[in-house]
C-alpha cells in the first residue's frame, strides 16, 4: 500500500518540477501549494487522518526537490494543511463546519473550496505588501537590497508607479545582476554594487529592503547569504532594515545560531556541504517586517505563529 | 492583590508558611476558581476531596507534565560538544542536562554558584553522579569562564508581563555576561510562572532572605560584621530575586512553545494557564 502511495505521488513531484521550470515568477511555495491543492482533489482516500498522512508524505518528496527554498515549502505546505482543516471558516460564521459534513465526499469538497480560498490569498500576499509598504519610500531616498527578490521588486515597481523618485542600490551576490535588469526594465535608476562594498556605500543609504527565504519564531530572517553582514552594518550606523515577506514563509524554527539552520536549508547538496547558500540574521536587527498580515515588528512574528498553530 | 486580612483563610495560611511569592498567585487564582465552583449541596468531606483533587491536576498538568514537555523540547538543545553554564540549582535544569547525557549526548556543564546558599553544590553533585564532567566556580569568576562555554540554561522563578524574567539573584549578571560574549541564554520556565506584574528593576519587588545565613563564611571565623545588629548604621541585605531584561535572553521554552521573552504577554492574553 504504502509503495502504491509513493509510486502515485511521483507523478505528483513531476509536476512540482515542471511547474518549477515554467514559473519562474511564482514563489516555489504557492507551487507547492498548487500540487497539494490538486492531490486532495484526486485522492481517492476515505478518510481525513489518511488524507492527511498523504499530504504530509507528499510534502516531504516536494520538500527534498525544493533545493534551498525548502524552508518556504515546508511552511507553506504546513500552513496550507492547517488551513483547509480548519472545522470553520475564520470571517464566515454561515459556511460549513467540516464536522457536519455527511460523507467523504463532502469532506473532499469543502477541503478543495477552503484550499482555493487560501490559494486566492497567497497569490494576492504579493500585491498586499506592496500596497502596505510602498508609503515607506519617499521622495529621494536611496535603497539597498541585496540579492534578487520578487517581493521587493513588486514593492519597488508599485512606488514607481505612484511617481516616487527613488534610487536602488544592488548587492551582487549571486542573481544581483537580474534584479538590476529587472528594475532597469520598470525605469528605476539600479545600480549593482559589489558585496564587498556595502560598508562604503551604507552612509548614503536611507534603508536597507530584503526580501526573506522563510522567517523563524523569533522574527529572525533566513536569506540568501550575504544579508546578515549589510543587517549588522546598517545597525551599526544606525540604517533601519526591512524585511518584505509572505506570511506563508513564518517558518517553525528557533535557531539560537548560524549553525542552528538545518542542513537541508543551507547547502544545496546536505551530503557535499559545499559553500552555505543562506545565512540567519537575528531580530534585533530587524526594524520592521512588511508582511500580507500587516507591517509587524520581530516579537509579533511568535504572535502571528501562535495563533496559526496553538 | 488586595490586603491580606481580606483574602481568604487559606491564602492567609500560605503567607504565613512562605512569603507571597509570584508564582504562587497562579495557583491561588485557580484554588480560589475551584472553591467557588463546589456545589453547595455537596457534604464536607466530598468538597474536599473534590477540592483535593484539583490541587493534585494543578501540580500534576501544571508542574510536573510541564517539567517533562519543557525537557523534551530543551534537550533538543544540547549538542554533542557543549559546555553548558547553569546557575544554582533547579530541579527542571537538572532534570533537562540528566536526560540529555541518558540520551548520549557528549557535553561538559560549568556550574555557577553564588554565597549565601551555594545550592550550586548539591547540582554539581548530582551531575556528577550521573557521569557528566563539571566544573564549579563562584560567580566572581563567570567572566574568565564564560569564553569556554557554548550555551547558558537558566531557571526562571517568573516570566513577568513586559517580558523580564524574575530569577534567583545573580541571573540578571549572568545574562549580561553572556549576551557580551554572544553566548545564547536558554530560559526554562512553566506557564504558571508567567505573571501578569510589571517591574523593569529588581527594588519595585524583592524577597529579603535571613541575613544571617551571609554571615557564614568558609572557615566559620567570626566575621566583622556579626554583632551587626548592634551597629545602627549597618544593614545586611540579602535579596532572593532579580530581573534579567528581555534583551539579554534569547528562547523562553515553555510547555506550550518555545518564544521569545517579548512573547510573554501573549501567553498570557491567550490563557494558556489552565484554571
Amino acid at each position: 500500500y504504502q509503495r502504491r502511495v509513493r509510486v502515485g505521488m511521483e507523478r505528483y513531484v513531476e509536476e512540482f518540477e515542471r511547474k518549477k521550470n515554467n514559473n519562474k515568477d511564482t514563489p516555489i511555495a504557492i507551487l507547492a501549494i498548487q500540487v497539494l491543492n490538486d492531490f486532495v482533489s484526486k485522492s481517492d482516500v476515505g478518510t481525513l487522518q489518511q488524507l492527511l498522512e498523504q499530504l504530509k508524505e507528499l510534502s516531504t518528496q516536494l520538500k527534498a526537490t525544493a533545493g534551498t527554498s525548502n524552508t518556504s515549502v515546508v511552511s507553506g505546505c504546513d500552513l496550507f494543511v492547517r488551513f483547509i482543516t480548519l472545522s470553520r471558516g475564520q470571517n464566515d460564521p454561515s459556511s460549513e463546519d467540516i464536522l457536519e459534513c455527511k460523507g467523504f465526499d463532502r469532506v473532499r469538497k469543502f477541503l478543495m473550496d477552503r484550499g482555493d480560498t487560501f490559494l486566492e490569498r497567497l497569490r494576492k500576499s504579493r500585491q498586499k505588501i506592496a500596497q502596505l509598504a510602498y508609503p515607506f519610500i519617499t521622495d529621494g531616498v536611496t535603497v539597498l537590497t541585496v540579492n534578487v527578490s520578487r517581493v521587493v521588486l513588486q514593492l519597488l515597481v508599485k512606488a514607481h508607479q505612484k511617481s516616487k523618485k527613488f534610487k536602488v542600490l544592488v548587492t551582487q551576490s549571486e542573481e544581483g545582476p537580474l534584479m538590476v535588469k529587472e528594475l532597469n526594465a520598470q525605469g528605476i535608476q539600479a545600480t549593482q554594487i559589489l558585496d564587498a562594498s556595502i560598508g562604503y556605500v551604507m552612509e548614503r543609504v536611507s534603508f536597507v529592503l530584503v526580501g526573506a527565504v522563510g522567517v523563524v519564531e523569533n522574527g529572525g530572517l533566513i536569506n540568501k547569504i550575504g544579508t546578515y553582514p549589510v543587517a549588522v552594518m546598517a545597525r551599526s550606523l544606525n540604517k533601519p532594515f526591512y524585511v518584505a515577506v509572505e506570511s506563508f514563509k513564518f517558518y517553525r524554527n528557533y535557531p539560537l545560531s548560524q549553525l542552528d539552520l538545518p542542513n537541508d536549508a543551507r547547502y544545496e547538496d546536505p551530503e557535499e556541504k559545499n559553500h552555505p547558500e543562506v545565512d540567519f540574521t537575528p531580530p534585533k536587527y530587524i526594524n520592521k517586517l512588511f508582511t500580507d498580515l500587516g507591517v509587524l515588528t520581530p516579537s509579533a512574528v511568535s504572535d502571528e505563529l501562535m495563533k496559526l498553530y496553538i | 492583590m488586595p490586603p491580606i486580612t481580606t483574602r481568604p483563610l487559606f491564602c492567609r495560611y500560605l503567607a504565613q508558611c512562605r512569603m507571597m511569592a509570584v508564582s504562587m498567585e497562579n495557583f491561588i487564582k485557580h484554588t480560589k476558581v475551584q472553591v467557588a465552583k463546589i456545589s453547595p449541596d455537596l457534604t464536607e468531606s466530598v468538597a474536599k476531596e473534590e477540592l483535593q483533587q484539583s490541587c493534585d491536576n494543578f501540580f500534576r498538568e501544571n508542574i510536573y507534565l510541564a517539567g517533562k514537555s519543557i525537557t523534551e523540547k530543551a534537550v533538543e538543545r544540547v549538542v554533542d560538544g557543549d559546555t553548558i553554564l547553569i546557575y544554582k540549582k533547579s530541579q527542571l535544569i537538572l532534570h533537562i542536562l540528566l536526560e540529555a547525557k541518558a540520551r548520549n549526548k557528549n557535553f561538559r556543564v560549568m556550574v555557577v554558584d553564588s554565597r549565601p546558599d551555594l545550592s550550586g553544590v548539591q547540582s554539581c553533585e548530582r551531575l556528577t553522579a550521573a557521569g557528566i564532567p563539571c566544573s564549579y566556580v563562584y560567580i566572581n569568576s563567570c567572566t574568565y569562564v564564560m569564553k569556554k562555554v557554548t550555551k547558558v540554561m537558566l531557571a526562571a522563578d517568573a516570566l513577568l508581563a513586559n517580558g523580564y524574567v524574575l530569577g534567583p539573584v545573580g541571573t540578571a549578571l549572568i545574562g549580561l555576561i553572556s549576551s557580551t560574549y554572544n553566548k545564547p541564554v536558554i530560559v526554562c520556565c512553566e506557564t504558571y510562572k508567567f505573571s501578569e506584574r510589571v517591574q523593569t528593576d529588581s527594588i519595585l519587588y524583592n524577597e529579603l532572605a535571613d541575613p544571617d545565613s551571609m554571615l557564614k563564611t568558609l572557615n566559620e571565623e567570626d566575621t566583622p560584621v556579626s554583632n551587626w545588629r548592634d551597629c545602627p548604621n549597618t544593614r545586611l541585605v540579602n535579596l532572593v530575586y532579580d530581573t534579567t531584561p528581555p534583551a539579554l535572553v534569547s528562547i523562553v521554552i515553555t510547555e506550550i512553545a518555545e518564544l521569545p521573552c517579548t512573547s510573554a504577554p501573549v501567553v498570557l492574553r491567550r490563557g494558556a494557564v489552565k484554571m
